[in-house]
């Protein structure tokens, strides 16, 4: 007899009764043996895995991976535990490299545009190379531009050589500017050319201007990796954090204290601080005082009183005067600045204020505080300031650069909208893209020459900022090509053979990282001494790279220069009785600022704060929703000073500042694949494309907005409705404990 | 024939359990994505945000306190607690989910026939039903971990402790060091929050942690006896 819908329903209905009933009762265990996924039957095989390790340049971050292979196909990523930058862990983007090798929109193979906008045909690698070398050969030094990501490693020699070899002009691009301010801050404190590492584990208090280390500035695995010690590291007392910073940041969320201050003010903070600090007179660094001030002491900072940058600032003066008594008190104190901070017209003297702190604090170089990097061994391809990128399109307009070369460089998307590159790179007579994805600048492309991915490829990568030493992590192909792709670095290696570049003597990317292995076995020092090469290339791939915790930073530096007296004049952005809102804009934790946004794991990885994802939406304090007449889900019109604007709903935040309105990046793409297109709206497109006033940086954070409401709602995508927003009284899911009250067993 | 002796089940050899620090944890969803690509947790698109039918093994929520300035926001990873005394297993009319000896809270998919009693009873909403047939491109289908079953629509899912690894590890009865494996999640883990291991063993991590003063069960008073334990987050203020 059929078994009927009904049947089955009032079965089930009378077994689930029954179940309940007879709970004790065993199920037999032959039942349980068979049906189990994981026991599986004798007469299947399971296939072995191969684990390689490998490394990847994430951004500004750097991961040592493992990567989990069978039968030729890579499973799973892990990190590398013997890799001193990420000690065994990883984060969602080295994950999702996995999502990159396999990604369905993946171009297959090099692509020739037929006719100007027309469609594209299928070439060889051969014919690819050919007609490259050829757009080289017929141009001028310097009309050809090659715009690729930040490198570092062995890569960056090549590009570097490559460049210098053919003639063109090689820039680094990063939407954000890499930590280019960050970096000038640290050279003219500390004579460092090398980013500096924190040691944020052995830390007693952390200090922190703008930078979301815990979510996505620099290299979060890493910094995470000392959070996890600073809070509850065996064998200390648990660290304090203080954040001050516009946006209630993954870092604001983690803090102790989180203090709001408005986008521009953190070198104002952070100088008022200092004066405390001297004021008390309870000085960490009585040298370091001296040189900074001229001897003049707290004198010397007169214009930075608490008082009055509290009264410039809102950020009260007692909780100025508390930070300093607590940077007096905890000893090793870490100070950190970045992101939004550096990302200011005044972002230079942001930074040095926030990181000369360290200096008042004795942390420099010293456990617990700023650790210095050795200078790379490859020198690496930093990414190119504003003023450098403004001028590059310039050239583009005129005619001085007539061939654009971009590795995943994606000019459209990532620069301000003001700029229009899209009409820049229109004026150009030649692009070719070597992007594994159809992004905004490859659909502009007249040839294609479709990368691997980092899966696929030789190489290697020096972590900037490295772990403290010399380190170097080696990359090898966990996988062969998974499509007719060559690796960057080969295809310019090819076209170097082709053109003759002395500088470039290896085949392919292969020979130059054995080359530099050569080097490191010849050394005879390090993570891996061998008898033999053959055995030192061996060891080092086997270990995923080689350090030598022995090559430190010089640790003589040059004499403090003086902090100043003022704060400089910086021109203000747009008038803020017009545009009443500060844009604070940032990295969506998976995708990025939109270089990840093709990847569907990063794309679904909920925000932590909003919990939002797959989309973008303006962070709104509740009293400015109610100002402006809107709820949550009504679309709003985001306005800059330039004019353009961008259309997002709104999620009401109870941590949203009332003059702020933060917004995601890392959305708002035309392209890039299905994962990516037509989705949301890009923050970068609205943003003034202000500078930095010394370093010309793009500085980011400086734009103000004014908000319109609309009659239209879009749903923000979030996990938040799914789960609730607050716990439910009677209910607590989450208990804190208070240090000092053992025996309480809730709040 | 077998003596009744001989069938007596063996006395177990792990009890697996996990401590979550919270002190830790920052809500960086890293647990969430290790797990989704070592247990082949289907692409959860925007459709399955607005629809609430998000499939995450672990999901890190996230409950506000106060208003600005005065605000927090606190997070709770939160995946199958193993329960001993687990109100899924008892409502199940197939035995589709039931409790090894191992202390896990073990379902077996192709007994499932997607009542929804199990989701129905979990108090920590920790089980996942299968609304759709999962699709994934045919490129990424490349990177489906192949010890794990693709689960088909019509029925639950949830936190498994990648009982895939604790059974490579564990194969043939070989002992385990402590910290010689971890699921997904706490591998991943940047802040070393989450810690795992055999309860059985008094020299573990896991155990040592699991008598901390901070240590607490999620919604203990429905006596469920769960396998997962979290320690607070320490708030001076609080």
């Amino acid at each position: 007899m059929p078994l009927t819908r009904r049947q089955f329903l009032k079965w089930a209905g009378a077994t689930g009764v029954g179940a309940v009933v007879f709970n004790g009762c065993r199920v037999p265990d032959h039942e349980i043996a068979v049906q189990s996924p994981v026991e599986m039957p004798e007469d299947l095989v399971t296939g072995r895995d191969n684990y390689y390790a490998t490394a990847a340049q994430l951004g500004t971050a750097s991961e040592g991976l493992l990567v989990r292979v069978m039968e030729g196909r890579a499973k799973k990523i892990e990190g590398n535990p013997d890799h001193p930058v990420n000690t065994g862990k990883h984060g969602i983007r080295a994950e999702a490299l996995l999502q990159a090798l396999y990604h369905p929109d993946r171009i297959k193979r090099p692509l020739l545009r037929i006719a100007k906008g027309g469609p594209f045909r299928r070439i060889t690698w051969q014919e690819g190379i050919e007609r490259l070398t050829a757009i080289l050969q017929a141009r001028e030094p310097g009309q050809t531009l090659i715009a690729t990501p930040p490198l570092r490693g062995r890569i960056a020699d090549v590009a570097r050589g490559f460049a210098e070899g053919s003639g063109a002009r090689l820039l680094g691009f990063d939407p954000l500017g890499g930590d280019q301010v960050v970096r000038e801050a640290a050279r003219r404190l500390y004579g460092q050319t090398a980013q500096p590492d924190f040691d944020i584990a052995r830390a007693a208090y952390v200090l922190n201007f703008g930078a979301d280390f815990l979510g996505t500035w620099g290299n979060p695995t890493r910094y995470a990796r000392g959070y996890g010690e600073f809070r509850q590291g065996a064998r200390r007392s648990r660290g304090k954090l203080t954040h001050i910073g516009a946006r209630y940041s993954v870092t604001a969320a983690a803090a102790d204290r989180w203090v709001y201050a408005p986008p521009g003010s953190e070198g104002l903070i952070a100088m008022a601080v200092a004066n405390a600090v001297l004021d008390g007179g309870d000085l960490p660094d009585a040298d370091a005082a001296r040189a900074l001030t001229g001897g003049r002491g707290a004198a010397a900072l007169q214009a930075f009183a608490p008082s009055r940058v509290a009264a410039q600032t809102g950020v009260s003066e007692d909780v100025i005067r508390e930070i300093a008594r607590e940077l007096a008190e905890y000893k090793p104190a870490l100070i950190i600045g970045g992101g939004p901070a550096a990302a200011q017209a005044n972002g230079l003297f942001n930074m040095t204020a926030v990181y000369a702190l360290n200096a008042l604090a004795g942390s420099v170089n010293r456990p617990g505080g700023l650790i210095f990097n050795p200078p790379p061994r490859s020198q690496e391809v930093p990414a190119a300031s504003l003023r450098e990128w403004r001028q590059a399109l310039t050239d583009m307009r005129s005619g001085d650069v007539t061939a654009v070369l971009a590795r995943d460089a994606n000019l459209v998307h990532g620069l301000p909208g003001a700029l229009d590159a899209t009409g820049a790179l229109r004026s150009v007579d030649t692009i070719v893209s070597f992007s594994a994805f159809l992004d905004e600048t490859a659909e502009m492309a007249d040839l294609i020459l479709p990368c691997s991915t980092p899966l696929e490829e030789w190489g290697t990568d020096e972590p900037n900022p490295g772990p403290g030493y010399a380190t170097i992590g080696f990359q090898q192909p966990a996988v062969n090509a998974y499509h007719d792709t060559l690796s960057f670095g080969d295809a310019l290696l090819r076209a170097a053979g082709e053109l003759g570049v002395a500088a470039l003597p290896w085949e392919n990317m292969r020979e130059a990282t054995r080359a530099l292995a050569q080097e490191l076995h010849e050394q005879r020092r390090g993570s891996v001494v061998q008898p033999t090469f053959a055995e030192f290339w061996k060891r080092t791939l086997e270990r995923g790279g080689w350090w030598d915790t022995g090559a430190t930073a010089d640790a003589s530096r040059p004499a403090l220069p003086q902090l100043p007296a003022q704060a400089p004049g910086v021109p203000q952005s747009a008038d803020a009785s017009r545009y009443p809102y500060f844009l604070a804009a940032f990295e969506g934790v998976g995708v990025g600022a939109g270089q990840y946004a093709h990847l569907p794991w990063a794309q679904s990885a909920p925000d932590p704060i909003t919990t939002a994802a797959w989309g973008t939406w303006v962070e709104l304090n509740p009293h400015t929703a109610d100002e402006l007449g809107v709820k949550n889900n009504d679309i709003v019109i985001v306005e800059s000073a330039t004019g353009r604007t961008l259309r997002a709903p709104v999620y009401i935040s109870p941590a949203a500042p009332p003059q702020v309105a933060a917004i995601p990046m890392g959305q708002g793409h035309r392209a890039f694949t299905g994962y990516a297109a037509r989705r949301g709206a890009n923050p970068l497109d609205i943003m003034e494309p202000a500078e930095e006033a010394e370093t010309g940086a793009f500085a980011w954070g400086a734009t103000r907005v004014r908000i319109s409401a609309t009659n239209r709602r879009n749903v923000v995508p979030k996990l938040e409705g799914i789960e609730p927003a607050r716990q439910l009284h009677g209910e607590e899911l989450i208990f804190t404990h208070t240090p000092g009250r053992k025996s309480e067993q809730d709040h | 024939m077998a003596t009744r002796a001989q069938t007596q089940p063996k006395p177990p050899a792990h009890k697996w359990g996990m401590v979550i620090d919270l002190d830790r944890c920052t809500g960086c969803q890293a647990c969430v994505i290790a797990c989704q690509a070592e247990n082949n947790v289907p692409i959860n698109d925007e459709k399955s945000f607005l629809d609430g039918r998000v499939i995450e093994w672990i999901r890190v929520e996230r409950y506000w306190e106060g208003d600005f300035p005065d605000v927090k926001a606190r997070f709770l990873p939160v995946l199958c607690q193993h329960c001993d005394n687990a109100p899924c297993e008892s409502v199940c009319p197939v035995y589709a989910t039931y409790h090894n000896n191992e202390g896990l809270n073990v379902q077996v998919y192709n007994r499932c026939v997607g009542t929804r009693f199990c989701g129905n009873n979990c108090p920590y909403h920790a089980r996942l039903f299968n609304y759709w047939e999962p699709v994934w491109p045919e490129d990424l289908r490349n990177q489906l971990n192949p010890d794990v079953t693709v689960r088909t629509r019509g029925i639950m899912e949830k936190c498994s402790f990648c009982i895939q690894r604790i059974r490579r590890a564990t194969r043939g009865g070989k002992k385990v060091e402590d910290q010689a494996f971890n699921p997904a999640c706490v591998q991943a883990c940047p802040t070393d929050a989450m810690t795992f291991g055999d309860l059985l063993n008094e020299d573990s991590r896991v155990s040592r942690m699991w008598e901390d003063e901070r240590a607490y069960r999620v919604l203990e008073a429905l006596g469920t006896n769960p396998s997962v334990k979290y320690l607070k987050q320490v708030d001076a203020d609080a």
